[in-house]
């Protein structure tokens, strides 16, 4: 059975990819995106267009394709993210 | 030596439920996270809760000088608890259940108490016992999921606190009997187990909110 994921740890699983698992320097693609996230197209675009207003992912414009990276907000986030995760775990919950 | 565990007893419980809200609220401001604000309420409750008991035989302590607490007190500080301890179950509640739906995600069930006008007290005591154990068992059901050793200190923190709340409760029936000095033992025990996960927390590797004061 599939595990259940939040939607903060589906903006976890997005963020730890586009800090660990780049394809190039660029970014990641949003094809990249979805394969590693395992999201659908229509939500990770909103989820992307939230994580990019909220500044925790930069756009970077390419010639073929947009591509995302993490910015320094995104990875203080997401450092707080995987502490409090941790926590949660703790307790049986998960955040 | 039954007053000086009592106060033991509530001051270890006020401070470890301060520090474990706090961080929960932190970790809250800092994610957004419900699961995280509900542990805050939760734990913030438990610590009201202790600490309403406390101030109750400091006061009888220096001011009142009756030799037994007042009956009210003890009550609201217990009814505080069981609100906290509701909040964790309720946590599990949400997770195992409901773990799809947005409605119970965002809306609380608030605990439906029975009122008797004789032994509320106990009331409050056996609905906590049910409360902690239920968070008993779903806590250690997640560590045979993600194996987080964390998991099964809480597990046994949860577990003795519960185990002390049916003591408590029983001493009901045996008043004068050593349960309730025992209960307050296991308590004691209880939250201490459950303060050494959070106490590795790293909070020092966290760049805190800006806003959050």
């Amino acid at each position: 059975m599939a595990e259940y994921r939040t939607h903060l740890k589906i903006i976890g699983d997005i963020l730890s990819t586009t800090r660990d698992d780049l394809q190039d320097e660029d970014g990641a693609t949003v094809t990249y995106l979805i394969r590693k996230a395992n999201i659908s197209h229509s939500r990770i675009s909103l989820i992307l267009k939230t994580l990019v207003s909220q500044g925790l992912l930069e756009k970077v414009d390419s010639r073929r394709s947009n591509k995302y990276k993490i910015s320094q907000t995104g990875r203080e986030f997401l450092q707080a993210y995987n502490t409090f995760s941790g926590f949660a775990t703790n307790f049986g919950l998960a955040i | 030596m039954e007053f000086l565990l009592e106060n033991i007893l509530n001051l270890v419980g006020f401070l470890v439920g301060l520090v474990i809200g706090t961080v929960s609220i932190i970790g809250f401001r800092n994610t957004g996270s419900p699961t995280l604000f509900r542990l805050a309420i939760a734990f913030f409750s438990i610590s009201i809760g202790f600490f309403v008991i406390w101030t109750g035989y400091m006061v009888e302590d220096f001011v009142i000088k009756s030799g037994h607490i007042e009956r009210w007190v003890q009550t609201l500080g217990i009814a505080i608890q069981t609100v906290g301890y509701f909040f964790i179950a309720f946590s599990h509640g949400i997770k195992s259940v409901f773990p799809k739906s947005s409605y119970f995600r965002s809306v609380g069930i608030f605990p439906l108490f029975l009122v008797s006008s004789v032994q509320i007290e106990h009331i409050f005591r056996s609905v906590s016992f049910i409360l902690l154990a239920y968070a008993a068992i779903e806590t250690i059901l997640s560590y045979f999921e993600n194996r987080n050793k964390g998991a099964i200190s809480v597990a046994i923190g949860l577990s003795l606190l519960a185990l002390g709340e049916f003591l408590g409760w029983y001493s009901f029936v045996f008043p004068e009997s050593i349960l309730y000095f025992v209960s307050m033992i296991i308590k004691i025990a209880g939250l201490i187990a459950l303060f050494i996960p959070v106490s590795r927390v790293p909070l020092t590797k966290i760049k805190f909110d800006e806003s959050f004061d």
